[in-house]
């Protein structure tokens, strides 16, 4: 049960190969395929229905894919001799007997794995709620329940964590407390993390790579940086058009934007100088964040990715 | 697969159901025993089939009217065991632990197995809390009715061992009816509403159909008085009279016939469970 937490750069990683699910004549997850590497943290990310948690769920073995494959480290999940050291998840809608106390819920979850009670313990002061489990669970508040999901995913020590909109129910406190502990989990302890997200804001400091679904199928993946793009930088003058000549000369990239010019290749201190040479006063120079809030959307309802759950259903049977 | 058991009686014994289903049993038990004794050894006669007075002390031997006040509250302790099987599946559906549950077990066949036997434990603890109360109740109006406590000790004890093993028979079942059925309200009302229900009128109703007149004695109920031997020794005729089956099957038969069930159901529901989404 105490695996060193030791990061190898093997690691266990998690791959996804046509992946598909119908519910009825409904597809909630359409040929998805995708591998997430180890010891990064993958955003998954869809709107709401996409069937991200279709997905973690066909990855669990708790639903059972209606072709292709789901694989933690080369195996199926029903497949691991201790699933839970292997793998940590915390899935939405997990419920807790409203009679039983948070803490004796993950003793029974020990019990499964022959995880000492002393563990349980641990875990209850690492996620903060080492008193208030000892309540009983039905007057718990939603962000509880997402320590006490965490808790229950961390208690094997498991090398990938699975969490499903782990944000969901928390205050801002607790909601960068979470991005913190992931960041902790993937870098210092070497874990493989998949964190399913609605919102792209949510996650976006935290992970490095990217899964973005949208009903079902594949819209984009790739690291954030990536999904990000080239940096850019907004630079104004009285004379754009010169400045332009100036900085294509020097070999950047150059588009007019917003009466000014969109300059990529260079940071703001090389293009501040190239115009200060030419004799350009600079009346306005910041960089350009893409803003992925907006790319996600873009992605995400796109016109085949649209409309999906107002089809007739048709196309799916 | 220990591990597995471990935490299946855990889960029992964090809950306020280890200790109000215990009380209810020995409580219940108590009660039932107790009427029984009332008629058996307070009243102590009743009439017979032809009308002449019955004194079930004298007639039968006092072994019998004992064993027959203990396991006097017997239907609602198998009752209280079939509820306490069907808890123990269709809870987790109900409160949605299923999911935790599945993540620690993913192997479904597994996970009936370890429930199962937590099943059979748990019913187990129940039944002894249940004869312990139906012994203080039915054992008080024993005396009162100035009848020995313990005529055939060694007797007792084998009826005491097959009423604990008729309620783990049922408590399997009821597991066996919470695979099948995953919503809990329906799997009690069906479990309860076809024991006191269904049960007795479709005996009654075969006893009109000649070929099938026999069949009733296969039913569960029929088949727990036969598996509880509480007519060893008497005449058929007389325990009839007492509430016997005709023709009943032997004690050995009837606890097989339950176990049929009880497999068959289990059986069905892993087959069920198996391809089950939880979602
Ligand atoms: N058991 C089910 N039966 C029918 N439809 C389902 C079931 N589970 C999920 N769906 C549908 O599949 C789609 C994807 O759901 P889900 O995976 O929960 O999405 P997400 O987690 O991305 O919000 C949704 O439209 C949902 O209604
Ligand atoms: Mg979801």
């Amino acid at each position: 049960m105490t695996t060193p937490p030791a990061p190898s750069p093997s690691g266990t990683g998690i791959s996804v190969r046509g992946l598909t699910k119908t519910f009825g004549s409904f597809t909630a997850v359409d040929d998805l395929s995708f591998e997430v590497a180890p010891a990064r943290v993958t955003g998954f990310l869809g709107p709401n229905g996409a069937g991200k948690t279709t997905t973690l769920r066909m990855l669990l073995g708790l639903v059972r894919p209606t072709s292709g494959e789901a694989l933690i480290g080369g195996r199926r999940y029903a497949d691991l001799s201790a699933p839970m050291v292997t793998v940590g998840a915390a899935l939405e809608a997990t419920g807790f007997h409203p009679g039983r106390s948070g803490r004796n819920h993950l003793r029974v979850l020990a019990a499964s794995h022959g995880i000492p009670d002393r563990r349980v313990d641990e875990l209850l002061e690492l996620v903060g709620i080492p008193a208030a489990a000892r309540k009983k669970a039905g007057g718990y508040s939603m962000g509880m329940r997402q320590r006490l999901g965490l808790a229950a995913a961390l208690l094997g020590d498991p090398d990938v964590l699975l969490l499903d909109e782990p944000a969901n129910g928390l205050d801002p406190e607790g909601i960068r407390w979470m991005r913190g502990f992931m960041r902790h989990l993937a870098q210092e302890q070497g874990k493989t993390v998949l964190v399913s997200s609605h919102l792209l804001g949510e996650v976006e400091q935290t992970v490095e790579d990217v899964v973005i679904i949208a009903n079902g199928r594949m819209a984009r993946q790739g690291t954030i940086d990536e999904l990000r793009g080239e940096p850019a930088v907004l630079v104004r003058v009285a004379d754009p058009a010169g400045l332009a000549g100036v900085l294509q000369e020097a070999g950047l990239e150059v588009q007019p934007e917003d009466g000014g010019l969109r300059v990529s290749g260079a940071d703001g201190a090389r293009i501040g100088e190239a115009a200060h040479a030419a004799g350009h006063a600079v009346h306005e120079l910041r960089p350009l964040r893409t803003d992925l809030e907006r790319l996600f959307l873009e992605l995400t309802e796109s016109p085949e990715h649209r409309n999906r759950n107002l089809a007739t259903g048709t196309e799916a049977a | 697969m220990i591990s597995l058991v471990r935490a299946e009686l855990r889960k029992y014994f964090t809950t306020r159901l280890s200790w109000s289903m215990p009380l209810a049993m020995a409580v219940l038990g108590g009660l039932f025993a107790a009427l029984q004794g009332l008629f058996l050894a307070v009243i102590g006669e009743f009439p017979g089939p032809d009308g002449s007075m019955i004194v079930p002390s004298e007639m039968f031997g006092e072994d019998v009217v004992a064993r027959l006040v203990y396991t006097g509250g017997v239907q609602i302790g198998y009752l209280l065991a079939l509820v306490l099987g069907i808890l123990s599946m269709s809870g987790e559906f109900r409160h949605k632990t299923i999911t935790a549950t599945l993540l620690a077990a993913p192997r479904r066949g597994r996970l009936i197995a370890a429930k199962l036997a937590s099943v059979a434990v748990i019913v187990a603890v129940n039944a002894v809390a249940f004869t312990l109360g139906s012994v203080v109740g039915g054992g008080l109006t024993l005396a009162l009715g100035d009848v020995s406590l313990f005529p055939d000790l060694a007797g007792l004890l084998a009826t005491f061992a097959r009423m604990i093993l008729v309620l783990v028979l049922w408590g399997l079942m009821g597991f066996g009816l919470g695979v099948l059925i995953t919503n809990q309200v329906v799997a009690l009302f069906v479990g309860v509403g076809v024991t006191l229900l269904v049960e007795p009128l479709l005996g009654f109703g075969l006893t009109f159909v000649e070929r099938l007149a026999d069949a009733s004695k296969f039913f569960p109920s029929q088949a727990s008085t036969s598996a509880l031997d509480l007519f060893a020794g008497v005449d058929p005729g007389m325990a009839q009279s007492l509430g016997g089956a005709p023709d009943a099957l032997s004690w050995g038969w009837g606890t097989l016939v339950l176990l049929g069930y009880a497999a068959f159901m289990a059986a069905l529901g892993w087959l069920l469970t198996s391809r089950r989404d939880v979602a």
